[in-house]
């Protein structure tokens, strides 16, 4: 696995602003970075994480089968117990879900190592699955980079195929959250790949949902919610003040509430449980578990609630702990053994490694300057080549 | 080859809705008032007649007018002309919605129609006319006919909102961070 400086096209920022990828430089800070890509050969890819991505996945299945049975399990993940019923039936019934992204520490060599699952609102789809495919087609013509480069994203493909086979009957409305221009774009281009699949869609904001008399949601124009896409977390729809109503709304939800036991990071020590030793899974425990202090060579305290490397604690052999600030952490933590990033050039790189419905088909890499890894990380392209 | 073949993007925002906004042409729809009047059309088979009207009979829970009492429900739709639905109000109560009185389709004899399978209405003001359940007027021919796009989309429901706002404040209250995902 090699990073690569290149040259960057002249004209990327006025075809991302023409694109709607208006979040491309966050505050004056860069966020798509493409003067350098990562490269992989097609083993690396599909031996060291396209596979391991789907065994991942099978795991958390049975994580989420054990856990709506168990009413241990949903307490140590500190979910509401009014939710326990509401969560149950969603997996029992087979609700679909479309989306996921791993974060996996991976070098080039070696088994990747799961940090954690965004299983409910995982974010830089649209860069993942569109502008870097742009970026590749382009960077080839230009003689940016050799021609027969490849790259592992077929992300655009599976979404629409997703939305073709999901059954959603009438409109599908999608929501973000309101002044998030991030959230907006990654919703925006779920809206296209359900459009692309023929779908009827209605875009707002979370804060715009109503409620009728009878107890369904509605949309700004009055128009009963029945199937949603929402770029909000579980864990706040159901402290918010409308989730009592959600189990009697009749919407089906995407992502479908059993994510919530996924996005969870009390998913990891769950895994380690049921699947210690697997090459690909870290050894992890709930703070509170005395086996917890046997985690040696450091270890990264995380809350079992949170986002975007807030609230983490790593402590490394001889070395300062290091963390970042944040406002969660109420519902409790967890303790994972550390397995630091790889460097590249003062880079701490992860990849998010996508599965869209269930099945591996993508990833999208970030650098940050510090081993945490945050929202001020950077998005990279990459390409295979052997 | 690991990647998608080809990438069709249009712009995204404000283009991601011009569907709606688009002149469509009309659409061949067969609209009848029953089964029996259904097979009796020429190029209308009995399964696809009976299919078709089990689909309307599906959406018809979904999307009837729906009311809190069986006189407001008349007032609309003239006496004895509704039944009780199976949803309840929040607190427990009975709904009530008008019958169905008919239901459109795709038109088989064409090709590509796009017409999604529904219940039809028709309103005790004119009785004369079908109406789809978000209250757009089909017309009174029965049999294979044309009619606006907007008409043969399946029909949103609309119903009155009571409060607004119930999401967002655990967001408000957690995180100033810029993004709600991860």
């Amino acid at each position: 696995m090699k990073r690569i400086a290149i040259e960057e096209r002249g004209d990327w920022k006025a075809q991302a602003d023409s694109l709607g990828f208006t979040f491309h430089t966050i505050d004056g800070a860069p966020y798509w970075d493409e003067s350098a890509c990562y490269r992989f050969t097609l083993q690396q890819i599909e031996d060291d994480i396209e596979d391991p991505s789907g065994e991942i996945e099978k795991m958390c299945f049975d994580v989420v089968r054990r856990a709506v049975d168990s009413e241990e399990v949903m307490q140590r993940l500190a979910i509401p117990e009014a939710f326990w019923d509401y969560i149950r039936t969603s997996w029992r019934n087979g609700e679909k879900n479309l989306y996921g992204r791993l974060d996996l520490s991976y070098d080039g060599t070696g088994p990747a190592k799961l940090l954690e699952y965004n299983a409910d609102t995982p974010t830089s789809l649209y860069e993942t699955g569109a502008f870097q495919w742009l970026w590749l087609e382009q960077a080839m013509e230009r003689g940016i980079i050799p021609p027969g480069c490849d790259q592992f994203n077929s992300i655009h493909e599976r979404m629409t195929e997703a939305f073709g086979v999901f059954g959603i009957p009438g409109a599908l409305h999608l929501a973000s959250g309101s002044g998030s221009a991030e959230d907006e774009g990654t919703v925006r281009y779920v809206e296209e790949c359900a459009a692309q699949a023929g779908i009827e869609t209605i875009f707002l904001n979370m804060e715009d949902i109503g409620i009728d008399p009878a107890g369904r949601f509605t949309d700004i124009d009055d128009n009963i919610i029945t199937t949603l896409f929402k770029l909000y977390p579980w864990e706040w729809m159901m402290s918010d003040e409308f989730g009592a109503s959600i189990p009697d709304s009749g919407v089906t939800f995407i992502e479908p509430a059993w994510k919530a036991i996924l996005s969870n990071k009390g998913l990891l020590p769950l895994l380690w449980e049921m699947f210690e030793g697997h090459p690909n899974l870290l050894p992890a425990y709930f703070a509170d578990d005395p086996r917890a202090a046997t985690l040696e060579g450091g270890h990264v305290r995380k809350p079992l609630l949170s986002r975007e490397g807030a609230n983490v604690e790593m402590v490394r052999p001889g070395e300062q702990p290091l963390s970042v600030d944040g406002p969660y952490g109420a519902e409790g933590f967890i303790v994972q053994a550390l397995h630091p990033l790889p460097v590249f050039e003062g880079n701490h790189t992860v990849i998010g490694s996508w599965l869209i419905a269930s099945q591996p088909c993508g990833i999208g890499i970030r650098e940050d300057d510090s081993p945490i890894t945050k929202d001020s990380s950077r998005f990279l392209p990459h390409v295979i080549r052997d | 080859m690991k990647r998608s073949r080809s990438l069709k993007l249009a712009l995204m925002g404000a283009s991601a809705l011009t569907l709606s906004a688009c002149e469509e042409a009309p659409q061949d729809v067969a609209i009848f008032k029953d089964v029996l009047q259904c097979e009796n059309e020429v190029g209308f088979d009995r399964d696809a007649c009976i299919a078709n009207f089990e689909q309307a009979k599906q959406e018809h829970v979904r999307v009837a007018p729906k009311y809190t009492s069986a006189e407001d429900c008349e007032a609309d739709f003239g006496a004895a002309q509704c039944e009780t639905a199976p949803q309840k109000t929040q607190s427990g109560g009975s709904v009530f919605m008008p019958l169905m009185m008919g239901y459109m389709m795709g038109s088989m004899l064409s090709n590509g129609s796009r017409a999604a399978t529904q219940p039809l209405y028709r309103s005790k003001d004119d009785p004369k006319n079908f109406r789809t359940g978000d209250n757009q007027k089909v017309g009174s021919k029965t049999g294979v006919t044309k009619v606006p796009a907007q008409v043969a989309k399946a029909p949103s429901t609309k119903t009155s909102t009571v409060r607004r706002n119930g999401f967002g404040s655990s967001a408000r209250s957690t995180s100033r961070s810029r993004s709600y995902g991860g």
